[in-house]
């Protein structure tokens, strides 16, 4: 079974992106931290984070207010602010066509692990400690609601198309991209703001302490968000790029997960990325680019052993973005997929990356985005 | 079911898309027939919260499940490394390929989509990591704990528990319309040819955090939620899960499974106006596109399952929303959450469970609680008892904080012969 087009014959195409990220704020920070290849971890500051940890790789100076004005911001939360700062970003972004229509035609799609688990566990810690236990902040409550970032997006920057909220873990980005490619093909938004956000936290950090055993790991916390703009086309109408009003970046010329159980990770992932291959006619040979989770958990050879099945002679350059900004969590996949299409030019031009995810809770995901000639 | 892989082909027609399984977990019956049993004799789940300490609240009632062995239901997996809403979420889809009359080897032989939509995911447990960090230090939280609290996990242990690789795993996290949201991805998947079935509804578990946060904000009622009525207290909490097994009517005919009703469509959007505060305009807007999606008239609406929590703020604006849209003599419109409280991410999956007995059994599930209906509320909520009814079409509310709106509309379904 081979076919060329996936999803009934339609291109699915980002044509912008911005991102908030260990390397700063925006996308050309962004491109140049990975251009370079530079570190982000740092020490970080005890008295602010309670955390098992020392180091991480943290967005540089962030603060909400000061990224966003001091209206609105009050109690805005870490994760909140990095995704409503990265739409903003997005929707600010006035290079290359158009600007991004808003209003009901443009919905927003965002990836999460479980929102804020630093707000989400303060609202108990506080209502545990208080001598009453309804003493708590009612203006914190939405915040404590994992599809806060998302509808805070939205209220920021009036989207009113669907507007949802996709939990996972590394794999989130590539979830949330599956669940955005299905409401553009069904018709339900003209275009999707895409992509995922995660903060640090004393609260994420003693979590994945624990999930991993409470034993001191190599890999670092990071944190940041990612937003690209997803618009879609009958082939018919979009053959030639000059018919999207914004310049594509790249098709996404599908993504797909499996599940994988009792550690099974290597066969699973293997067979997700031999299936997207197959489906879409594509050779491993045309394969310019392989960005991992590359997450340093239990399953980091399997993710790297499954890849080296599928692309076994590949001169392909690997791209780890883990190895600069961390665990990213939920904004893993999402910050793969900018490395790529950072690292991408004129030589790469309709070559295709491969980006995959292995999530430890129980999925594997692969996309497969064919970069256009200019490197954005 | 279906073996042609319909997302390859393009400009192949769409697929109709049918519910044939059904599985619940609920404060007021475990199972699809205890649960349309319940729901036509109008039960209450409402009694003292007992999932966390409550101490210090003047009152803490909220729709509990009880009775519930997750040891019935999950097998391959060990429950104690499920939360308490992935052990209602198993134990829910485990009913429903069971009343779908399918094996899991059948679906293992397809390409499958489940979807599963939260409010909290597991929260409870995030509540127990807090109460050990108080206690113990936050080097004494339990790995098992810390291990169960990824909301994923909703759907990646169904498709564990049941053997299935092939399978889409998604966890939708939009708050109190979830449910609606997870069973419109499963229907876009199905009726596409993305998926050959859907496994998809809604999970939730009580947990002190929500439970507080509405308490702050004035919201839980002390006794017994009361939706509609001028004397109303607000919402009481509420837990349990709704999976429901969508497949293209080809399969199901093919294999001549029950039927309980066809999706027709759903709208989604988002008001992108205020982040607790329902907004009217956007709320209509949302019905407005369902039924435009499902090709239905208004006046074709048979019944309303209303969001209908139970507070001021729902409760006035959806029956203005509703009136906006459906005229002065809107169809009954009732509120479930008077009999299950506000299961949250559960709550619209249970309530289209609801919807597809009312069809398939011909009533209408009361509004109980009910003693004098508001007048700023002009609709007739089948007070306190069912009513017997031939429904062809129902609709399904649900909105979310976030302003994120999902409306589901489920049809009994006709043959091409008789419609």
């Amino acid at each position: 079974m081979t076919a060329t087009r996936p999803a009934n014959g339609r291109r699915l195409v980002i044509t912008r992106w911005s991102a908030i990220s260990p390397f700063g704020l925006g996308r050309k920070a962004f491109q140049e931290g990975m251009r370079t290849g530079r570190k982000t971890v740092t020490a970080i500051d005890g008295e602010q984070w309670s955390a098992p940890e020392r180091r991480a790789c943290l967005v540089p100076d962030f603060s909400v207010r000061e990224l966003l004005g001091k209206k609105g911001t009050r109690d805005m939360d870490r994760v909140t602010g990095l995704a409503v700062g990265a739409t903003a970003q997005l929707l600010g972004d006035d290079s290359g066509g158009p600007s991004i229509p808003t209003g009901e035609g443009t919905g927003l799609v965002l990836g999460t692990t479980t929102g804020s688990a630093e707000s989400m566990m303060g609202y108990t810690r506080t209502s545990m400690r208080k001598p009453k236990p309804y003493l708590v902040d009612p203006a914190l409550m939405p915040y404590a609601v994992m599809n806060c970032a998302a509808g805070q997006c939205a209220i920021w920057h009036g989207l009113k198309g669907p507007n949802a909220t996709i939990a996972g873990g590394p794999s989130a980005g590539l979830l949330a991209l599956v669940y955005a490619r299905r409401l553009l093909a069904s018709g339900r938004a003209e275009r999707i703001l895409w992509g995922a956000a995660e903060e640090f936290s004393a609260a994420r950090s003693w979590i994945e302490h624990h999930r991993r055993g409470g034993e001191a790991v190599d890999s670092v916390l990071g944190e940041g968000s990612t937003m690209f703009l997803l618009e879609s086309k009958n082939d018919a109408d979009a053959e030639s790029d000059y018919e999207f009003e914004r310049q594509p970046l790249a098709d996404v010329i599908d993504v797909r997960s499996r599940t994988h159980s009792r550690g099974a990770v290597r066969g699973a992932l293997a067979r997700c990325v031999s299936d997207v291959l197959e489906r879409n006619g594509v050779h491993p040979g045309e394969v310019w680019a392989i960005a991992p989770s590359g997450m340093q958990t239990q399953y980091a050879d399997q993710e790297s052993d499954a890849l080296h099945d599928c692309f076994p002679r590949a001169d392909a350059r690997w791209i780890q973005v883990t190895d600069l900004l961390g665990d990213t969590g939920a904004a893993g996949a999402t910050f793969q997929i900018a490395a790529t299409l950072s690292l991408a030019g004129p030589e790469t031009a309709g070559r295709v990356a491969v980006i995959t995810s292995v999530d430890r809770d129980g999925t594997v995901a692969c996309s497969l985005i064919r970069t256009r000639g200019e490197a954005r | 079911m279906s073996t042609v892989p319909l997302d390859m082909m393009p400009g192949a027609s769409p697929r109709r898309v049918v519910l044939t399984g059904m599985g619940v977990v609920s404060s007021i019956g475990i199972g699809v027939s205890e649960f349309a049993a319940s729901l036509r004799a109008g039960r209450s789940g409402a009694g003292p919260i007992s999932q966390f300490d409550t101490a210090g609240f003047a009152h803490a009632n909220g729709c509990e499940v009880t009775g519930f062995e997750p040891e019935r239901w999950v097998s391959h997996l060990d429950p104690e490394d499920l939360g308490r809403a992935s052990q209602f979420s198993v134990a829910a889809a485990r009913m429903a390929v069971a009343d779908a009359g399918l094996t899991t080897r059948a679906l293992a032989a397809e390409r499958g989509l489940i979807c599963i939509g939260t409010t909290d995911g597991e929260s409870h447990d995030l509540d127990r990591l807090v109460e050990m960090e108080l206690r113990d230090g936050p080097e004494n939280m339990s790995a098992t704990v810390a291990g169960r609290v990824s909301p994923i996990r909703l759907s990646t242990t169904i498709a564990q528990e049941l053997g299935l690789t092939d399978v889409e795993t998604s966890s939708i996290a939009t708050a109190c319309a979830a449910g609606n949201y997870a069973i419109g991805s499963g229907f876009d998947a199905v009726r596409s040819g993305e998926a050959d079935f859907a496994l998809c509804g809604g999970a939730d578990a009580i947990c002190r955090k929500t439970f507080t946060g509405f308490y702050r904000l004035g919201t839980i009622a002390p006794d017994v939620c009361r939706p509609f009525d001028k004397d109303r207290k607000g919402i009481l909490t509420g837990e349990g899960a709704g999976v429901l097994v969508l497949e293209p009517l080809e399969s199901a005919l093919a294999r001549g499974a029950r039927i309980y009703a066809e999706v027709l469509g759903y709208g989604l959007n988002c008001d992108a106006y205020h982040q607790v505060a329902p907004h009217q305009e956007s709320v209509t807007r949302c019905m407005e596109l369902a039924l435009k999606d499902a090709g239905v008239d208004p006046r074709d609406v048979d019944m309303i399952s209303a969001h209908g929590t139970g507070t001021k703020a729902n409760d006035v604006t959806e029956t203005r929303a509703i009136r906006d849209l459906f005229g002065d003599n809107p169809p009954p419109t009732v509120s479930m959450k008077s009999m299950l409280g506000h299961t949250m991410g559960a709550a619209s999956a249970l309530a289209a469970i609801g919807c597809a007995l009312a069809l398939t059994h011909g009533f209408i599930p009361p509004t109980i609680n009910h003693v004098t209906t508001d007048p700023e509320c002009q609709i007739d909520c089948v007070p306190n008892e069912a009513v017997e009814a031939g429904l062809r079409i129902v609709q399904n509310n649900g909105m979310a904080f976030g302003g994120n709106n999902a409306v589901l509309i489920l049809g009994a379904y006709e043959d091409e012969v008789n419609s």
